[in-house]
């Protein structure tokens, strides 16, 4: 009996504490503000910022916290990782509820447009003035809706052509990057080198899938001829005629057999650069860890860096970008004075973007960081070539675009214009006008 | 005054005691299922703000041929595996029933343990097995000479659809195979000496005695396979993304996609809410014509 009462008693207690551990987590940012900072923290009171970010972006930001912290004693940091794709759909559902948690996010470029658009991010305008013209032009178009911005550009990923000296050798072309660049200078010249590597050593030009492709070669092609899945008033323009001619280009590159058949990206793609079926990856800079540090390691000397092909010797841009990432601090952030402080440490400061540049690969933003001499340092994995100063470069000639908040859908959908192409037989500009029709109808643009 | 608390308690304890299950459903199964139904009527981007549309979800999601396209391939997938997977495991459920099978204990728990091995973990397996360069299973097809040309296992509508439909089958067969054991123990052992008597071979008891009597299992398998392929959604999200040309997309997947890559929770919850009604309309058909009383 008494047994009895006592269970029951655990049993009315365990279902209260669900219901209330219930409560609280639908609404953690009720349960929040009990605890610190409801009122503005003093200059002597300890802040902890929550920072939401991957690993490979955590390790750049990590080479400062010392710094940091010598500098701000009283502002701790806690890192939360997480994949970036969980990050967007965390940071969504948790800017939804009023949560003050995280203070800060990391964002990639390509998805940065759709975040700003849910209206979850602080309005930092009048904090970014000072950097307005010392970061990549290009990184605030995403960054920006009506005229206000939102997001801090960290690193940028300018496009370039890695390429294998000894495989160009054995083909008969040149391995110094200068001449290279001059020997393949636009992308009908990379056609024939292809052709020519393909006869001379069985080497296939780059890695790209037929049916799940990336379209990084491709949106890299676009972006430098200033054309994209929209155009600046955000409509779809993706069945232009131009864009036509560049998706014909690939589609001759891949039936002539000169491209290897795996995504980028993936070990498939990654195995064939480590047994040398590949000769060129046209890339973002962050590529050179991938080639050095994930799958060749032992190819030492082996790799160069030129600048990409463009589509007319007479192209005003010839650079375009792929990825890179931001810094943003979340509305209902308690601590908006001390997280600005925080990215203004890591992404304006020259001293903290030159460490992540040469220790982290994340080539930065701030283009004042570009007059620093490890801007023109050897790489010993590539050739002993200032492989930096040809990133500074690529980027000085790069067409102001930005991704657009339907970046993610548009890129989706476009790896199935491929698909229609080589499995069905679809004209290009069949497949790509159904694309741009599906494209209007899901986004209601024009 | 004691004898009526014992009352009381013994009415309400038991409710008590079952409460919590209750109100955790209510709080996450419950509440956000009526929610996605309401978002299912609005326009919304995740932002604080929701348009109310009304029914421009659904008249958008029957005229998106994605949708009816996502329902035929787990229809496709669905005939490319059941079927064959209910027989592959009566089959190894009357093997493992069987007097004469030795190390029963062994093969019980070798075919069961897909199930408890994480789905993503056996995903990335099967991604190194289905590769067409240099993949496992095109390695033993071309060294066996039963191919020439490497299979595009994930590249081709087709053969992606096995492909999914392949693993499927490796990750459920232990499951079906261990409720149609459980079925076939349940079968009075002198119906086969009956039959014995009578002269019938085993394959003949096997078709004439099991099949008919774990019937009523099998038609329980099927119905959670139906369901099962209806939301598949890690083996083609780790596969296959959905692709090529969207042959291994599956509701769920889209759902998925729709809502949390496209951040249109409107749309995504008409899907869900159109999955809901199929899978009640599915199950319950299944369920009447497999009923013997009618």
């Amino acid at each position: 009996m008494r047994k009895k009462g006592w269970s029951l008693a655990v049993a009315a207690c365990m279902s209260a504490s669900l219901i209330v551990s219930a409560c609280s987590n639908s609404n953690p940012g009720e349960a929040g503000k009990s605890n610190e900072g409801s009122k503005p923290a003093a200059s002597s009171e300890k802040v902890k910022l929550v920072v939401w970010i991957w690993e490979s972006a955590k390790t750049g930001l990590d080479l400062n916290m010392d710094d940091f912290k010598k500098q701000y004693p009283n502002i701790d940091i806690e890192f939360q990782l997480m994949k970036s794709t969980d990050l967007y759909q965390k940071y969504l559902v948790s800017s939804n509820t009023g949560d003050a948690l995280p203070d800060i996010v990391a964002l990639e470029s390509t998805n940065l447009s759709q975040m700003v658009q849910i209206d979850s991010l602080l309005d930092i305008t009048s904090r970014v003035q000072p950097y307005k013209d010392k970061m990549n032009a290009y990184k605030w178009e995403d960054a920006t809706k009506d005229g206000k911005i939102y997001a801090m550009p960290w690193d940028s990923g300018p496009v370039v052509m890695f390429y294998r000296n000894d495989i160009f050798a054995k083909a008969g072309l040149p391995t110094d990057p200068q001449e290279v660049s001059q020997k393949i200078r636009t992308w009908e010249d990379y056609y024939e080198a292809a052709k020519l590597i393909k006869e001379k050593t069985g080497v296939l030009m780059y890695g790209d899938s037929k049916t799940n492709s990336s379209n990084r070669m491709f949106e890299s092609m676009m972006w430098q001829r200033g054309l994209w899945y929209f155009d600046k008033q955000g409509n779809v323009t993706v069945d232009s005629p131009e864009v036509k001619n560049v998706a014909d280009f690939l589609v001759k590159m891949q039936k002539e057999g000169l491209v290897y058949d795996a995504r980028a990206n993936t070990d498939p793609w990654g195995n064939a650069i480590k047994d040398g079926k590949i000769a060129t990856v046209v890339g973002g800079s962050w590529h050179d860890a991938i080639i050095e540090t994930q799958y060749s390691p032992n190819d030492k000397g082996k790799w160069s860096v030129a600048m990409m092909p463009k589509w007319s010797k007479d192209d005003k841009y010839t650079g375009a970008n792929q990825g890179g990432s931001n810094m943003a601090i979340n509305k209902n952030s308690k601590h908006p004075e001390e997280a600005w402080k925080f990215i203004e440490f890591m992404l304006g400061k020259e001293s903290s973007q030159v460490k992540m540049m040469t220790k982290a690969g994340l080539f930065p933003a701030l283009s004042t960081a570009y007059s620093d001499p490890a801007i023109n340092e050897p790489s010993a994995y590539f050739n002993g070539q200032p492989i930096r100063k040809v990133y500074a470069d690529s980027l000085k000639s790069t067409y102001p675009l930005a991704y657009g908040s339907d970046f993610p859908l548009a890129n989706k959908l476009m790896t199935d214009v491929w698909a229609q192409v080589f499995l069905n037989n679809a004209p290009t500009d069949k497949a790509l006008k159904s694309m741009a029709d599906d494209l209007r109808q899901k986004t209601k643009r024009k | 005054m004691r004898a009526s608390s014992w009352k009381w308690q013994l009415k309400f304890a038991p409710y008590l005691y079952i409460s919590p299950y209750f109100l955790l459903f209510l709080v996450f199964s419950l509440y956000p299922a009526f929610y996605s139904v309401y978002i299912s009527f609005t326009d919304w981007n995740g932002s604080k703000a929701k348009a109310f549309i009304g029914l421009e979800n659904y008249a958008a999601l029957f005229a998106d041929s994605r949708f009816w396209l996502s329902l035929w391939n787990s229809v496709v997938i669905f005939l490319l595996y059941v079927p064959l997977m209910l027989f592959l495991a009566l089959v190894l459920a009357s093997l493992l029933n069987a007097n004469w099978m030795v190390g029963k204990g062994f093969f019980r728990m070798a075919l069961f343990v897909p199930n408890f091995v994480s789905v993503v973990a056996v995903s990335f397996v099967f991604v190194l097995i289905f590769n067409t360069q240099d993949g496992l299973l095109n390695n033993v097809l071309r060294n066996i000479g039963w191919i020439g040309q490497p299979i595009p296992w994930l590249e081709s509508p087709w053969y992606a659809r096995i492909s999914v439909a392949l693993m499927v089958l490796y990750r459920w067969l232990g499951y079906n195979m261990l409720l149609m054991l459980t079925g076939l123990q349940s079968i009075p052992k002198d119906l086969y000496e009956a039959a014995y008597v009578d002269g019938a071979s085993k394959v003949k008891s096997f078709f004439l005695i099991t099949v008919p009597l774990v019937k009523r299992i099998a038609l329980f398998c099927t119905v959670l396979s139906t369901i099962g392929t209806f939301s598949l959604f890690t083996e083609p999200f780790i596969l296959t993304k959905g692709g090529p040309l969207s042959s291994t997309l599956t509701p769920v997947l889209m759902l998925y996609s729709e809502s949390f890559e496209g951040f249109h929770f409107g749309y995504g919850s008409a899907i869900a809410v159109c999955f809901f009604i199929l899978m009640m309309s599915i199950s319950f058909i299944q369920m009447r014509l497999f009923d013997d009383k009618h």
